[in-house]
């Protein structure tokens, strides 16, 4: 490109035009981060629902692998960034959202976890017991704390990062994955929580999964060396 | 009365550097080369009047011991670049 060539007005605007379309079309999201996070929960929520409905029980629990997961992201980061040769205006309010929605699902987890404990140590420095009455004359049973149908606020946050980065990058398929997946939350406010771990399953399927075919097929056909 | 146009935006390689540092928020030099298809020498020597005017912020480091050259615009560039777009839109009465 010339440096000081002589040029209209009207070659500037369609220059600029120009510049702009092609720092837009530069950004591809590789999609391997959505490929691996829709896999490792769509597995997690559906092993999970397995074993309630079969009655079974794995030898590790299998959210440790959602867990694990946070290794090779990590790795996929770091080399999405070294590759990386212009920064997006959006780029930090995406990451931000998605930090955000880490740490609620990880405290969202630890209440799951903490919370019926704690409650039962409560209840028992009162020196009272929650207990099941059966109206059919049935002996009565001591019933654990529990926090009832949690499944459904995963469903719920799942959506929210989802719908956030498919308005920001005006990315249609995860926009689509977030409304069907509010409308499985209020499903799941219907249904049983074994079924909530299904529903969250087919969530993380259609939130990421899904979309993260689709980026990485827009990524590899953008990528592609022309020949 | 129409607003002269800024000579140092007023050229084909130093607008096409400002126009794609103003879609991102900033961008290596290799970036800007690719995209601008200018030989490296021509694409220095432009960065640097860009510079001088104080449009652009230009970061020098290094990165996996290689040098890596960042460039990214400053509020007085894109300042400039706004007037400078606001001009034209007078000259072709858009």
């Amino acid at each position: 490109m010339a440096n000081e060539t002589k040029f209209s007005e009207q070659e500037s605007l369609q220059l600029i035009a120009e510049m702009i379309k092609k720092a837009k079309g530069s950004y591809h999201d590789t999609g391997i981060g959505s490929l691996l996070w829709g896999a490792v929960v769509s597995i997690a929520s559906l092993m999970s629902y397995l074993q309630r409905e079969y009655d079974f029980t794995l030898a590790i629990d299998i959210w440790w692998l959602v867990f694990a997961a946070i290794v090779p992201q990590v790795y996929i980061s770091i080399k999405e960034k070294k590759n990386m040769k212009a920064k997006q205006y959006d780029e930090d309010v995406v990451n931000a959202v998605w930090l955000v929605f880490g740490i609620s699902i990880f405290g969202l987890n630890f209440y799951q976890n903490i919370v019926p404990v704690q409650t039962e140590r409560l209840i028992a420095e009162e020196g009272w017991t929650m207990m099941k009455h059966f109206s059919d004359g049935r002996p009565d049973e001591a019933i654990r704390p529990f926090t009832p149908s949690l499944s459904s606020f995963y469903i719920l946050i799942y959506a929210f990062p989802t719908m956030v980065t498919g308005m920001v990058k005006k990315f249609n398929p995860m926009k689509i994955g977030a409304i069907i997946t509010y409308g499985l939350f209020i499903l799941s406010l219907f249904t049983e929580s074994k079924y909530d771990m299904l529903l969250g399953s087919a969530s993380a399927l259609i939130c990421w999964f899904i979309p993260g075919v689709i980026l990485r097929k827009k990524y590899l056909a953008q990528t592609k060396p022309n020949v | 009365m129409f607003k002269e146009l800024d000579p140092i935006l007023h050229s084909q390689l130093r607008l096409a550097i400002m126009s794609l540092l103003i879609s991102v928020k900033e961008a290596e030099f290799t970036f800007i080369r690719e995209k601008t298809n200018a030989t490296a020498g021509n694409l220095s020597v432009q960065v640097q009047k860009l510079k001088d005017a104080g449009y652009i912020e230009v970061i020098k480091q290094f990165k996996d011991n290689y040098p890596q050259t960042t460039c990214k615009v400053t509020p007085a560039g894109l300042k400039a670049f706004e007037d400078y777009v606001t001009a034209l839109q007078q000259y072709l009465k858009v």
